[in-house]
């Protein structure tokens, strides 16, 4: 057996293959801009464009001249209706009217705060605690410690995750004329109201 | 009652036309062997790694009758599975066991192949694709025991999502895509990655994976199902608890083959490098090392640098796996310092690693060669491997005990499960399975001596085949006789394109050469009928 050289290969094309290449390439070219690439995967679900009310639990909208100084509530944000959609940690988010030394008594946006309730460390559900010398969020699993005012973890594990892990998710709230509270459509992004679970680079 | 294939009738017909028409499919490709004596496993390692993927796909697909993918029912549906559903504690067992098992299996299938040098010079694809389906076998088993979303289970969910997201650039998207957003997604989109896409790609790798010589063994096959059946017995799995967001959690760990991950996560320092960064550098290691191994031998022995490399990837991760376990016992201490492993001290260790399995690797090499040394020296003896045998009243004794054996495991069994009694008769099968295994062997050892030769004084073994010889790495261990094995032409030869033609010679080669029967037979199952008929 004779050991025969290997055939040449590269550098050697032919116009007409060459430009069956382009050809070919060109047409996908073409079409790839039109193509919504990447759009199939994530779920649209949180995508919401129009403003919804902060409905409390007992089903009435948050109203900042009833709603009590120091205090929270779990609200559903988005609401969908499922009940099994609606119990998702992920769609849980925590209502807070601030306490008073914190500006909570003014009758205005600035008064409120609201956060999603999953922990940044390991997502459990932390929660306000309104009690004097307290007067922070938190987490039952591990002890992560939120500012209210900003939703910066500032002890436990989670305040020692790096930005964007370690300030909450929030969504930007307003009031319409009777004083109702309404959310902003959101903007799912660390630059803006953060991703839950995940964070939110905080603006200073 | 006696089936045989010797007798013509219908069905033997319609069986061998049907083996006739596979002739034109890819399955005549493969040369498919049952060994007809024992054989070490270590050979066919990845095969047995293949048909515990096969017991994970049914039970995985029993399970998927019952299991609800859903946020809320999926533990309380698990928890069904495990206590209402008739058989439903033994398959979810045996699906589990035989995860870890196919885990444990193809990480020792991949030593065994780096050790024995068998991952270069041409073999590359397969190496590179073993290390693909490898790193798809760990996601595998990751997605499944997620999806029972116990506390567990959401804490590695909660784990690998922030993982993927600390990824520099894509991460946030590859978040998206791979878990959807919330707890509700992350469970369907598991379980769709768990039983469809991870094993779709699984099959198709390993399409490109298997090489052309597979052996079937069934004592060995029997005994892996059988021992994973007795583990399911003995250690079942747990449910875990629910998860509960609201609710801290006790301390959980991951499964074994992700501790080693977990103790670089426990040193809190950057969760990019850690996770995702050191376990991508030692899969990207293993990747290209059989294009970085220029040694032209194959044994452990002569290749001192790469088997260094090898002990300590093997003494790193059994450090970090079992670091990974162990917690602080001591609960008056915080949490957290509980669980940070200080990274100074841990990088400390896996530094110390390397020189002393470098010292390991050379003292193991300098013993091994003195040892071939004085072998050389001292004058051979006559008999090679001793061999126990048995004479043939006693192995049809041997069998007649282990099949009223058998008989009484089963009725055993059947009362367990009468009785509610599911671990033990859980437990009971696996021993029934261990003891089919070893009626198997015994009956094949007693069929090979029926067809032996009268003994004769057999030529001393020559030296080349004891040493692991790279070039046939199956067929050298599943060629019985050793006799004849000088005669055989090495399997490796056969290209595809000449395959039927040489397969013809070999067959007429042994029938010039009078070969026991079993040789003979071995062949035959690989050999087409036509051929066999045109050589008679």
């Amino acid at each position: 057996m004779t050991q025969q050289t290997p055939p040449n290969r590269g550098g050697k094309v032919s116009r007409r293959d060459f430009l069956k290449l382009m050809a070919a390439a060109g047409t996908v070219m073409t079409f790839v801009p039109f193509v919504d690439w990447g759009k199939f995967l994530p779920n649209p679900a949180g995508n919401v464009s129009a403003r919804a009310k902060v409905e409390l639990p007992n089903g009435t909208q948050a109203n900042a001249k009833t709603f009590p100084v120091n205090s929270s509530q779990a609200v559903i944000y988005p609401k969908t209706g499922d009940i099994a959609l609606d119990k998702e940690s992920f769609r849980t988010w925590q209502f807070i009217r601030l306490p008073e030394e914190l500006g909570g008594n003014k009758n205005d946006v600035s008064a409120f705060r609201m956060y999603s309730m999953v922990c940044l460390h390991l997502w459990c559900l932390w929660k306000y605690w309104p009690d004097p010398g307290r007067k922070r969020g938190e987490c039952p699993c591990h002890g992560s410690m939120y500012d209210p005012l900003t939703g910066q973890a500032f002890a436990g594990p989670a305040s020692l995750q790096a930005p964007p892990s370690n300030v909450l998710a929030r969504l930007d709230l307003e009031l319409d004329n009777d004083e109702n509270l309404w959310i902003k459509p959101p903007n799912w992004s660390p630059n803006g109201n953060g991703i839950v679970g995940y964070g939110r680079f905080l603006r200073t | 009652m006696v089936v045989s294939l010797e007798r013509e009738n219908s069905l033997v017909r319609f069986l061998r036309w049907i083996y006739a028409g596979l002739e034109r499919t890819i399955f005549m490709g493969l040369k498919f062997t049952i060994p007809g004596r024992f054989v070490s496993p270590l050979g066919f390692l990845g095969m047995l790694t293949f048909v515990l993927f096969i017991i994970l796909g049914i039970t995985g697909a029993l399970l998927m009758l019952f299991y609800e993918p859903e946020l809320d029912r999926a533990w309380k549906s698990v928890q069904t599975i495990n206590d209402v559903i008739p058989y439903g504690f033994h398959i979810r067992n045996i699906h589990y066991h035989a995860s870890n098992a196919m885990v444990m299996l193809a990480l020792l299938h991949m030593y065994y192949q780096y050790f024995s040098g068998r991952y270069k010079i041409r073999n590359e694809i397969l190496w590179v694709t073993g290390i693909i389906l490898g790193v798809l076998t760990i996601l595998e088993a990751f997605t499944g025991y997620d999806i029972i979303f116990s506390e567990r289970a959401e804490l590695a969910i909660s784990i690998a999502a922030s993982l993927t997201n600390s990824i520099p650039i894509l991460g946030p998207q590859m978040r998206d895509a791979f878990f959807g957003g919330g707890f509700h997604d992350f469970v369907l989109r598991f379980y769709a990655f768990h039983v469809f896409f991870l094993p779709i790609f699984l099959l198709g790798l390993m399409v490109v994976h298997f090489p052309r010589f597979l052996v079937f063994d069934v004592p060995m096959v029997m005994a892996i199902s059988g021992a994973i059946m007795l583990t399911g017995g003995v250690f079942p799995v747990d449910l875990g608890t629910r998860f509960d967001p609201s609710t801290p959690p006790g301390i959980t760990v991951p499964e074994w083959y992700l501790t080693g991950l977990y103790a670089f996560l426990r040193t809190m320092y950057d969760k990019f490098v850690t996770g995702v960064a050191w376990p991508g550098l030692f899969i990207f290691a293993l990747l290209v090392i059989p294009f970085v191994d220029r040694y032209k031998k194959f044994s452990w022995k002569d290749r001192p640098l790469i088997t260094a490399i090898g002990i300590t990837s093997i003494a790193q991760i059994i450090v970090t796996t079992y670091w990974g376990f162990y917690i602080d016992p001591d609960i008056k201490k915080a949490l957290l310092e509980r669980l940070v492993i200080d990274p100074i001290f841990f990088y400390l260790v896996m530094l110390l690693l390397v020189p002393l399995s470098f010292g390991f690797t050379y003292m193991m090499i300098k013993l091994a060669k003195n040892a071939e040394a004085n072998a050389k020296l001292k004058p051979k003896k006559p008999g090679g491997k001793s061999s126990i045998n048995l004479p043939q009243k006693w192995i049809y004794i041997i069998f007649i005990v282990l099949l009223a054996f058998q008989v009484y495991l089963n009725i055993s069994a059947y009362y367990a499960v009468l009785n509610g009694m599911k671990n033990l008769s859980l437990f009971i099968i696996g021993i029934i399975m261990l003891v089919f295994a070893g009626m198997f062997h015994i009956y094949r050892h007693g069929r090979s001596m029926a067809k032996a030769p009268p003994p004769q004084a057999r030529p001393s073994v020559p030296p080349t085949t004891a040493k692991p010889s790279p070039l046939p790495p199956k067929p050298a261990a599943t060629v019985p006789s050793t006799t004849e094995r000088p005669l055989s032409p090495p399997p490796i030869q056969k290209s595809t394109a000449s395959q039927s033609s040489s397969q013809t010679s070999q067959s007429r080669q042994t029938s010039r050469g009078s070969l026991p029967g079993e040789t003979k037979a071995s062949n035959a199952d690989s050999v087409p009928s036509t051929t066999k008929e045109r050589d008679s």
